[in-house]
């Protein structure tokens, strides 16, 4: 990654441009708050969540970070679809999983840019993780580092380019010894279904 | 392995497990693992990178294996089930000093009876000694269940059940099994091997059956290093490229190698009658006869077994009086079963020569009615002991199909209620 790509999107931006960002996501019909911290951000997920749900936490350092991802799998709170899918044959319930994968009651996850215009952007390899966002999700709530706010759309895409893509690609390397690329692009203009998509925009640099 | 395959993989860490493969402890826990749909990671301890990166060092000391390191870091060595099931937050006591059902079991009949039961506003409990699914939990695929025209795993299918269970009301008491019942006024009470008392005010025993042991010199020394009784999903992976060995004519058997032959190199299912079609839907004959990698024997059974620290070999003796061997990373066997219900007996309960509990007019045709001390005969389901009710494989007469089960467990529960009533009181 270059050094420019750093200085522009790793920056950590005020809480004030953080709650202009959220007026602008709730005029585009997406939910929005604005907590000072990544543990403020898991308490208020732990709140958004009733208890027997069915979620799924899609592969986020964010979540990882923050502790959601534990809350989800781990708490007994919540009906946790990864640890249900890691179980499952891989062959003959191929059809099964993608089933369950594709929508459930709550998807937990992030972005990869921000807009202050009120736009989301999440780059994605596999596709996977983008079909519940749009629609498949009966409700979908992304963590969001106060790193991750762009001007606009152009700038966006470059992040996802030129800052995402090379910190995504070593995890890719390091955890499944295969690269990453964004293979499929999301954006999130407006949300026509009242509160289905909830932005939780944090004082903190998280996630890529 | 797709990348929808990483995306689905748990973000956290499960539980890592450290052992031989020789191991009979470590496959119980393997075993207790994954039929409770736990993610875990198999270290060998002659794996010594892995061996390093996970307890930091590269030689542990036979005596701690098994180790076993919980997700919260706890390290138990050397580790046994039930401090894992403890230490994994799965060990619960009863929430309510009485229940209206206490039901032994959670298979396919006890899972139903308690679906319908919590769903009709009983206070319902269930008991289990491992994990839900019963025997059917271990099934791959079972292709002609009611409303899955492609099929359902028996995990699947425990997962729903469970989830379906528990969100009618009703609780689930895992990881211990029933260690006796014991009558206390009309009411029955169930102790578990930890100590763990239910008070119901009737009982439903769904505790089916376990696998019938394979009478053959060595073979129970072996177990978890080769050999397995039942094919729990926990071995399919390890088969990968290997010479599997399944035993049995049933369902179970079939299942079995349709799971394996996925996996091994060469499946041989070893049946001791002539014809398979006797004991096996066709479904499974026709699937079986469409794989390339498996054989099947009829008139053949194990005389012996061959080993070194693991199963080797197993030696086969034939209806026409011939013998051979047949080299065997892996036997699994799957020859039906005997009732659970040691835990029963002394109280009182009838069964038959086999195990099997009486119910419904079988106890009247038989006479195995004394001391009944009621004005009305026994309902369908319920056995000598008035309101002490018997459903699934178990039963003395019962089909032995998972549906048939699932039917007998959702029929118990309004003669439940025909004893409730009759008990009167809240």
């Amino acid at each position: 990654m270059s050094e420019h790509a750093a200085a522009e999107f790793a920056q950590l931006k005020s809480l004030d441009h953080l709650a202009s960002v959220a007026v602008a996501l709730e005029s585009n019909g997406i939910r929005a708050f604005v907590v000072p911290s990544g543990a403020e951000a898991r308490s208020l997920v732990g709140s958004l969540i009733p208890r027997g749900s069915e979620v799924f936490n899609n592969t986020s350092r964010t979540l990882e970070s923050i502790g959601v991802a534990d809350d989800i799998e781990r708490s007994g709170r919540y009906e946790p679809l990864r640890l249900r899918l890691f179980q499952m044959d891989r062959e003959m319930q191929a059809r099964e999983m993608r089933i369950l994968a594709a929508a459930p009651e709550y998807v937990v996850g992030s972005v990869h840019a921000v807009t202050e215009t009120g736009s989301l952007l999440v780059a994605s390899a596999s596709g996977s993780q983008l079909g519940p966002i749009v629609s498949g999700a009966e409700h979908a709530i992304l963590v969001i580092g106060g790193q991750k706010i762009v001007p606009d759309l152009d700038a966006g895409i470059r992040r996802l380019y030129e800052y995402s893509l090379p910190l995504e690609d070593r995890r890719a390397r390091e955890a499944y010894g295969v690269s990453s690329g964004v293979n499929n692009i999301l954006v999130m203009n407006r949300v026509v279904a009242p509160n289905r998509v909830t932005a939780i925009l944090v004082h903190e640099v998280l996630g890529f | 392995v797709s990348l929808f395959d990483y995306d689905t993989r748990p973000a956290t860490p499960g539980v890592v497990l450290v052992d031989t493969a020789m191991s009979s402890a470590a496959y119980r826990i393997r075993d207790f693992l994954s039929r409770n749909s736990y993610q875990y990671e198999w270290v060998d301890a002659g794996d010594t990178e892995r061996v390093r990166a996970v307890l930091g060092t590269a030689e542990p000391d036979a005596a701690s294996l098994p180790i076993c390191i919980l997700p919260d870091g706890t390290k138990l060595s050397p580790a046994t089930l039930e401090e894992v099931a403890a230490g994994l937050g799965m060990v619960s006591g009863p929430a309510r000093p009485e229940y209206d059902l206490t039901i032994v079991g959670a298979g396919p009949a006890g899972l139903a009876a308690a679906v319908y039961a919590a769903s009709e506003g009983l206070r319902t409990a269930v008991v289990e000694a491992v994990a839900p699914g019963g025997q059917a939990g271990t099934t791959s695929m079972i292709e002609n269940y009611l409303g899955f025209p492609n099929g359902i795993s028996g995990s699947e299918l425990a997962t729903r059940a469970v989830a379906q269970a528990r969100r009618f009301g009703a609780e689930l008491l895992l990881a211990r099994p029933l260690v006796g019942i014991s009558r206390e006024d009309a009411r029955y009470r169930a102790e578990l091997s930890d100590g763990t008392e239910v008070l119901g005010r009737t009982l439903l025993l769904a505790s089916g059956v376990e696998w019938r042991r394979l009478e053959v010199p060595g073979i129970d020394e072996l177990l978890g290093a080769g050999v397995y009784y039942g094919a729990g999903p926990s071995e399919a992976l390890g088969c990968t490229q290997s010479q599997v060995v399944v035993v049995g004519g049933g369902n179970s058997a079939g299942q079995a190698v349709v799971r394996f032959a996925r996996y091994a190199a060469q499946v041989t299912l070893l049946v001791r009658g002539t014809d398979l079609a006797a004991s096996m839907s066709k479904y499974l004959i026709d699937a079986i006869t469409a794989i390339a990698n498996v054989e099947v024997r009829t008139g053949t059974q194990v005389t012996g077994v061959k080993a070194d620290g693991r199963l080797q070999e197993v030696a086969l003796s034939s209806s026409d009086g011939s013998s051979a061997s047949l080299r065997a990373d892996a036997l699994f066997i799957c020859i039906g079963g005997e009732p659970r219900t040691d835990a029963v007996r002394g109280t009182g309960l009838a069964i038959d020569d086999a195990g099997y509990v009486l119910t419904g007019g079988d106890l009247t045709s038989l006479a195995r009615l004394d001391g009944w001390g009621l004005p009305r005969q026994p309902l369908p389901l319920e056995t000598n002991l008035p309101g002490l009710f018997a459903a699934g494989d178990v039963r003395r007469g019962s089909t032995k199909r998972c549906a048939a089960a699932v039917g007998e467990g959702s029929m118990s529960v309004a003669l439940v209620h025909q004893r409730l009533a009759e008990l009167g009181g809240e």
